[in-house]
């Protein structure tokens, strides 16, 4: 079955832990344990984010708040650049 | 104040860091405990104002909340409290719901939730002074439109929109705004069910709870409405927000370059606590000598106004020896506050929990218990209560369990008297604080470590924090911080330690001896003879009788510690000499001196692990839900601090120290 434009930007997506540090992304999708806690605290798809370091817990921005989260979590995000 | 005045109840809502206590303040004009980290407000606070209309409402402060989802037994507070579902508390009226300005997007989430509780809704865009200097321009008419609700403009801090706020809230109360989203038809109608039930159960917000329910039960309706809500923000920004292009967040990334770097940061860390600790005796001395002064100038006039005897003995070695030996103690206490305070108000607290992060991690811990782990060298039972804000409830006993080993100022006192025994010099001293609050943090630590996997199997920690920006210190509140603690200080003083002091004294100098030996008086009345039982559960921590009577005194309160030694060493001949010279020119009866380092150290090793505090141990019960955990823990601490206090004195004396 041919993928759908969806499909091929997912599969072009990295996770936040993946994604390079200075760049900014957009969120496209946010799959896992912690979904709901991310969304809530800003993480929800669509949102502009932008990664400040790497790490075993990571800095990054998102509607301009600095969020300090683990790799566990950046894990859980799915980012495209934007 | 009577209840029966108030027409209103309005709650206040908002994320962690929004302003919400300083909104509180400038409405109220009551004083609370502002942090500039997330969770400082962790219990119910309420007040009451004026409108410029003369109405008078009833204002609760609600902790801070990212979402009505809680993470986190405080976020569980705010959702009931909103949903009714809260013990001894009544739905609110209208809710005043605090958003940054600065960081409107994410705060907004919170505000869409609240629409979604049908409640008559009053927005206030706080922080717009920082926001207006980072260049973002704000709509709020447009924001108004878009959802329905009043925003009002406000600077907490600076009280500026205060007056327009209460103006807005104005009663009747405008009607609630109704849902902004429209879910397709099978979850409308799984909603419109759930309110139905609500409604025959006769919840008190059955709208709020029947939303809640569909949420709960069905994870894909769950992020169907959460991704639905942002869309909704998302475009709402668009026309009630302009962001500058530039960064502008270029001074907090400078600092946090140096502040969260893997090494520099560690150093910038350890430097400041340094600081800390030799500030707090560099400083105070000044201030403690004019105590100390007006101590003795006041015991010299109430000897030469009242005759010698028992009254003028109650008054000079007891009262005043008593409570000037505790309130000596004032200026350091300012001390630590006031560094305490600094740091959170300028958001440096955060970034301590994100190094911390690594180090507490490795004992099964995240940085989330460094911030209430960090409140309790103030005092145990705010940090106690600041574990509400950690999510994992294995991670939150934990933590209760071993923060009692971060030193609290309570301490401070014993310290302070004992450390120039051993220690010469103000460096010297400030180090070997530094050391106590350390060993302290390592022992919590390590029992942590220990803890942690026997308190059963659990999720793992995950760490998510908001590290504020870097601002200016907001000195008045550090000044009301500081005021309230240092007023609380005094009142203690005044009241349990003056009440203990008393007790002390009459214990001290009842029954009397025929002999007008000191000696003979003290080995003879109630504390000699209490002093005897113990002295051999106390002896071979090289303590004598006295210090065996202010340890059980200090499980009252572990400032009594000091007063009872310095009503003990009243009655000694040396009148005129300061406390600590007494103390070292102190001797057993066969000559040799009493208080050695070592006797010092194996003091000092005791209140570093005791937990003498009967206060803690009630609020223990209470957040623990149980007996058990409060008890163990007093028992299991203070076993530990007897042995640990047993081990470095026989180890001491078998190497050669003295």
């Amino acid at each position: 079955m041919p993928k759908s434009a969806t499909d091929l930007e997912l599969d072009s997506a990295l996770t936040l832990s993946q994604a390079a540090i200075g760049c900014d992304f957009q969120i496209r999708q946010v799959e896992g344990p912690a979904c709901s806690q991310l969304r809530d605290i800003g993480f929800c798809e669509q949102m502009r984010v932008k990664k400040l370091t790497n790490g075993r817990n990571m800095l990054c921005t998102v509607c301009g708040t600095r969020l300090a989260l683990s790799k566990d979590l950046a894990d859980q995000i799915q980012v495209v650049p934007a | 104040m009577s209840s029966s005045s108030i027409e209103a109840r309005i709650a206040l809502v908002g994320n962690p860091n929004a302003g919400k206590t300083t909104l509180f303040n400038a409405l109220t004009g009551q004083n609370q405990k502002v942090g500039n980290y997330t969770g400082a407000t962790v219990s119910r606070k309420s007040g009451t104002f004026f409108t410029p209309h003369g109405h008078k409402f009833e204002l609760i402060d609600l902790p801070g909340a990212y979402s009505l989802d809680p993470n986190s037994p405080d976020e569980e507070i705010t959702r009931n409290v909103l949903i009714g579902d809260q013990e001894d508390e009544e739905t609110p009226n209208l809710i005043l719901c605090v958003l940054d300005a600065t960081h409107l997007e994410r705060h907004l989430y919170l505000l869409i939730q609240v629409i979604d509780l049908g409640y008559p809704i009053v927005a206030a865009l706080n922080k717009t002074d920082s926001a207006e200097s980072q260049g973002l321009r704000l709509d709020p008419t447009a924001l108004s439109e878009r959802f329905g609700v009043p925003f009002v403009a406000i600077s907490a801090m600076t009280e500026r929109g205060i007056t327009q706020l209460k103006q807005a809230l104005r009663h009747p109360f405008p009607s609630p705004p109704g849902r902004l989203w429209k879910g397709p038809a099978e979850l409308e109608e799984a909603i419109k069910k759930s309110t139905k039930l609500a409604e025959t159960n006769r919840e008190n917000n059955p709208a709020a709870s029947g939303l809640m329910a569909v949420v709960k039960d069905n994870p894909e309706a769950k992020e169907f409405i959460q991704k639905t809500r942002f869309e909704y923000i998302h475009r709402a920004v668009e026309v009630g927000l302009q962001r500058p292009n530039e960064e502008l967040l270029a001074l907090t990334d400078r600092i946090d370059a140096q502040t969260l770097h893997p090494i520099k940061g560690w150093c910038i860390f350890t430097a400041l606590m340094i600081t800390v600790f030799w500030s707090i005796f560099k400083f105070a001395e000044m201030p403690m000598g004019l105590i100390e002064e007006g101590q003795e100038t006041l015991q010299g006039w109430v000897r030469d106004f009242i005759g010698e005897g028992d009254f003028q003995s109650l008054i000079v070695d007891g009262i005043i020896a008593g409570v000037g030996g505790v309130l000596i103690f004032l200026p350091q206490i300012i001390l630590l506050f006031f560094f305490i305070s600094l740091l959170e108000s300028t958001g440096y607290m955060a970034r301590a929990a994100y190094l911390m992060d690594g180090v507490m991690n490795k004992v099964g811990l995240s940085g989330k218990s460094f911030l209430p782990l960090l409140s309790g060298y103030a005092c145990a039972i705010p940090g106690i209560m600041a574990t509400r804000t950690i999510p994992n409830n294995k991670e939150r006993l934990a933590t209760i369990l071993i923060l009692p080993w971060t030193s609290c100022t309570a301490r401070l006192p014993v310290y302070t008297l004992i450390i120039p025994l051993i220690f010469v010099g103000a460096l010297q001293q400030g180090l070997a604080l530094f050391g106590i609050y350390a060993l302290g943090t390592i022992t919590a630590l390590l029992a942590a470590k220990i803890l942690k996997p026997r308190l059963g199997k659990t999720e793992p920690s995950q760490f998510l924090l908001e590290l504020p920006p870097y601002q200016k210190p907001q000195w008045r509140h550090i000044l009301q911080q500081v005021s309230e603690r240092a007023f609380a200080f005094i009142k203690k003083a005044g009241t349990v330690i003056l009440g203990l002091s008393i007790i002390l004294w009459f214990l001290e100098t009842y029954p009397k001896s025929d002999s007008d030996d000191p000696i003979v008086q003290q080995a003879e009345s109630f504390n000699g003879q209490i002093g005897e039982i113990i002295e051999p559960v106390v002896a071979p921590l090289g303590w004598d009788t006295r210090m065996g009577t202010a340890m059980i005194a200090s499980f009252a309160a572990r400032e009594v510690f000091r007063s009872s030694i310095a009503i003990s060493y009243a009655t000694d001949e040396e009148d005129g000499k300061e406390m600590r010279d007494k103390l070292s020119a102190s001797t057993h009866s066969d000559g040799t001196a009493l208080y050695t380092p070592l006797v010092g150290l194996s003091i000092i090793v005791f209140f570093i692990y005791a937990l003498q505090c009967l206060p803690t141990t009630v609020i223990v019960r209470r957040e623990t839900g149980s007996w058990k955990w409060a008890l163990g823990q007093l028992t299991g601490m203070t076993i530990f601090a007897y042995l640990a206090a047993l081990l470095v004195y026989q180890i001491g004396k078998f190497l050669g120290y003295s």
